[in-house]
C-alpha cells in the first residue's frame, strides 16, 4: 500500500512540475471564473426569464434544455480538446519513467514490475480525472445554483470521459514498455482517435468499397479498435437525458482497454533494461 | 541462511540485434561467490560487461542462461531484492524532488512506514555531509557530488544488508571520497556486504577485501587483494657493493639496478633475498634497506587485461 501510494504521489508531483498540468488546470479555472461571473440566468417559476452574456439578453428557452445543451458542449470539448491535452500530458510521464538511470534504481526495489507500471498508470489516470472532476463538478454546481438544474448526466458524462481516458492511457503505457518514445506513444495514440470516428462510419464506408476483405478488414478494425466517437455520442445523450441505444460501444472499449493493459504488464514484466 | 550474499552460477547474457540477430556476448558463464559480510570489488575494463552483471542481479536484466542468487533466493524475486540498497553509475533521479522528497519515496518503495521513513532520512543525509540548507533543495540544483551523496543515503535508506555500488564516488572530491569510504568502512564492520563496482582502482584497493576482475564478460581473475598484490617480492639496497658480486647478484635477480652508488636487486622469493644479504655482509657491503614489494592493484588489473 505503501508503495503504491508512493507511486501515485510521485506522479503527481512529476505532473505539477510540468507546465502542460497547470495549463489544463488554467483552462479549467477561467471556465468555471467566466460561468461564476460573466454568465447571469434569472429563473423565474421554473422558466428562464431572461440570460445574459456580457449584458447582453438571449433569446429565452427552457431552463432545463439550456443547461443540458450547454453541458453537453462542455462536456465534449473536454471530451476531445481535453483527452488531447491530457495525452500530451500523459505521454511524458509515461515515457519519464523508462529513462535509462531511473528504471533501474526503480526495479531494484523490492515491488514487483506489475506494480510498479499499475502504481504509474494510477497516478496518471488520477492527475487526468482530478482535472477533468474539477472541471465538470465545478460547472455542474455553478449551474445548480444558477438556475437550480442539478441533472446527474453531466455528472456521469465525466466518468465516461475518464474511461475513455484510461483505454487511451493504456496504449500510450504500450507503445512506452515497446519504445520508450513520448512522441511515437502520442502519434499512435492520435491515430486511433483520428481513425475511429472514420471507422464509425463504417456503413457509408463499407458502401464505398468494392471488395468483401476490405469491407470485413473495416468492421474488425471498428470492433477492435476503442469506439472514442460512438462513446461521444453516448456521453452525449446521457446529458440530454436521451435514451442510449447500445452499451456495445462501452463495454468493447473496456475489452480493448483491458487486453492492451495485460499486454503492458506482460511486455513490462519480461523486458530487460 | 545462505553464507554468500551474492552467488551466480554460469550466468550468461547475450544481446541480439532487432534487425540482424547479430550476438554480443555481454556477460559470458559467470560464476561467482561473494561472501556475507564482505567488502567485494567487481573490476573491468569499458564494456567488460560488469553493469550487465549488475543489472542481472537486481533482476533490470534477465539473463539468457544461468541464474543469480541474492543472500539463498532467486533474483527474479522482488523479496530478493529488499536487503538490497543501490546506486546505479548513471543514475538519472528525478529533478523535480528534493533531496528529502526522494529518500522518502524510494523509502516507501523499500516497504518502510512513514514514521520510520521520517526518523531515516534526517540521519540519513548527516551522515552522507548534505548540508541542512540542502535537503529541502530540489535535486535540478544539486551539484553531481551531492547527487553521489543523496544517492548513496537512497541506497542506504531501508538499512540493507547488502549494498550494490556502482562507482559510487564519481563527481565526488577526494574529502568527499574520503568521506564515503568512511561510512562504507563503518557499514562493514556493522556486517553489510558491500559490492563495488569502480573505475578508480586505487580506491577499491583501499577499501575492498576481495575482487574480481572480469575481461569480455568472462571471469578472468578472483581472490583477496592481499594475495593479489602481495606477490610482487622482495627489494634489497646493498652500498660499496664490488663489481664481481655485483654481477653475480644480479644473475640471481628478476630486476636489478645501479643508482648513485648503491645497488638495487629484487628478488621472487624470500630465500633468494637472505642469501644475497648474507653474500652483502660476507663481503663487508651495508645493507641500506630491505623491503617487502607488493605490486599495486591497477598492476594486476592491467596485467591479466592483458593477458586475457
Amino acid at each position: 500500500m505503501n508503495a503504491t501510494l508512493a507511486l501515485i504521489q510521485d506522479t503527481f508531483r512529476e505532473a505539477f512540475a510540468r507546465r502542460i498540468f497547470w495549463g489544463f488546470f488554467g483552462c479549467c479555472t477561467a471556465l468555471l471564473l467566466f460561468l461564476i461571473f460573466i454568465l447571469r440566468v434569472d429563473v423565474v417559476q421554473g422558466a428562464l426569464a431572461t440570460i445574459s452574456i456580457f449584458g447582453r439578453s438571449l433569446p429565452s428557452v427552457g431552463v432545463t434544455n439550456l443547461v443540458e445543451q450547454t453541458q453537453s458542449v462542455i462536456a465534449m470539448v473536454l471530451y476531445f480538446a481535453g483527452m488531447t491535452l491530457a495525452v500530451f500530458a500523459s505521454a511524458g510521464l509515461v515515457s519519464a519513467m523508462f529513462e535509462p538511470g531511473r528504471i533501474e534504481l526503480l526495479l531494484s526495489k523490492p515491488v514487483t514490475r506489475v506494480h510498479l507500471l499499475l502504481g504509474r498508470y494510477a497516478g496518471n489516470v488520477l492527475v487526468v480525472s482530478a482535472n477533468i472532476l474539477y472541471l465538470v463538478v465545478g460547472c455542474w454546481i455553478v449551474f445548480g445554483i444558477k438556475t437550480g438544474v442539478w441533472g446527474a448526466g453531466f455528472l456521469l458524462s465525466s466518468l465516461c470521459t475518464i474511461f475513455v481516458f484510461c483505454v487511451l492511457l493504456a496504449v500510450i503505457v504500450l507503445v512506452g514498455v515497446l519504445w520508450d518514445s513520448a512522441a511515437v506513444a502520442i502519434m499512435v495514440t492520435f491515430a486511433i482517435m483520428i481513425l475511429t470516428p472514420i471507422l464509425a462510419q463504417r456503413f457509408t464506408i463499407e458502401r464505398l468499397l468494392s471488395s468483401e476483405w476490405s469491407r470485413q478488414m473495416v468492421r474488425i478494425l471498428y470492433y477492435v479498435l476503442p469506439k472514442t466517437s460512438d462513446i461521444s455520442v453516448i456521453i452525449r445523450r446521457m446529458i440530454l437525458n436521451e435514451p442510449i441505444e447500445s452499451w456495445m460501444p462501452i463495454w468493447s472499449t473496456a475489452l480493448f482497454g483491458a487486453v492492451v493493459l495485460g499486454i503492458d504488464a506482460w511486455r513490462f514484466q519480461k523486458r530487460s533494461f | 541462511m545462505s553464507d554468500y550474499a551474492i552467488e551466480t552460477e554460469g550466468l550468461t547474457k547475450v544481446f541480439r540485434s532487432r534487425w540482424s540477430q547479430k550476438a554480443l556476448v555481454a556477460v559470458d558463464n559467470l560464476s561467482l561467490r561473494v561472501p556475507r559480510g564482505s567488502t567485494y570489488g567487481l573490476l573491468g575494463a569499458n564494456g567488460a560487461g560488469k553493469t550487465t552483471f549488475v543489472k542481472m542481479l537486481l533482476s533490470c536484466t534477465y539473463p539468457t542462461s544461468g541464474r543469480a542468487k541474492v543472500f539463498g533466493r532467486d533474483s527474479r524475486e522482488a523479496e530478493a531484492r529488499r536487503p538490497i540498497g543501490y546506486l546505479p553509475e548513471n543514475h538519472r533521479f528525478p529533478t523535480y524532488m528534493t533531496g528529502w522528497g526522494m529518500l522518502d519515496f524510494y523509502g516507501a518503495l523499500s516497504g518502510m512506514g512513514t514514521a520510520e521513513r521520517r526518523k531515516r532520512i534526517g540521519e540519513l543525509l548527516d551522515l552522507v555531509g548534505l548540508e541542512p540548507r540542502a535537503h529541502h533543495l530540489r535535486l535540478g540544483k544539486y551539484s553531481k557530488g551531492m547527487l553521489q551523496r543523496v544517492g548513496l543515503a537512497q541506497a542506504l535508506i531501508h538499512s540493507p544488508q547488502l549494498l550494490v555500488l556502482d562507482e559510487p564516488s564519481d563527481g565526488v572530491d577526494p574529502v568527499g571520497r574520503k568521506h564515503i569510504r568512511d561510512v562504507l568502512q563503518a557499514l562493514e564492520q556493522k556486517g553489510v556486504t558491500v559490492f563495488l563496482n569502480s573505475h578508480l582502482l586505487a580506491e577499491v584497493e583501499l577499501f575492498c577485501r576481495e575482487v574480481a576482475i572480469i575481461q569480455r564478460g568472462k571471469l578472468a581473475l578472483t581472490g583477496t587483494v592481499e594475495e593479489l598484490t602481495s606477490g610482487s617480492g622482495y627489494r634489497v639496497e646493498g652500498l660499496n657493493v664490488p663489481e664481481r658480486l655485483a654481477a653475480e647478484l644480479s644473475a640471481r635477480a628478476r630486476t636489478a639496478g645501479s643508482v648513485n652508488g648503491s645497488l638495487n636487486l629484487l628478488f621472487a622469493t624470500r630465500e633468494e633475498a637472505n642469501q644475497a644479504v648474507d653474500l652483502l655482509r660476507a663481503n663487508q657491503c651495508e645493507i641500506e634497506s630491505l623491503a617487502r614489494t607488493r605490486s599495486t592493484l591497477e598492476d594486476v588489473f592491467i596485467k591479466t587485461v592483458e593477458a586475457a
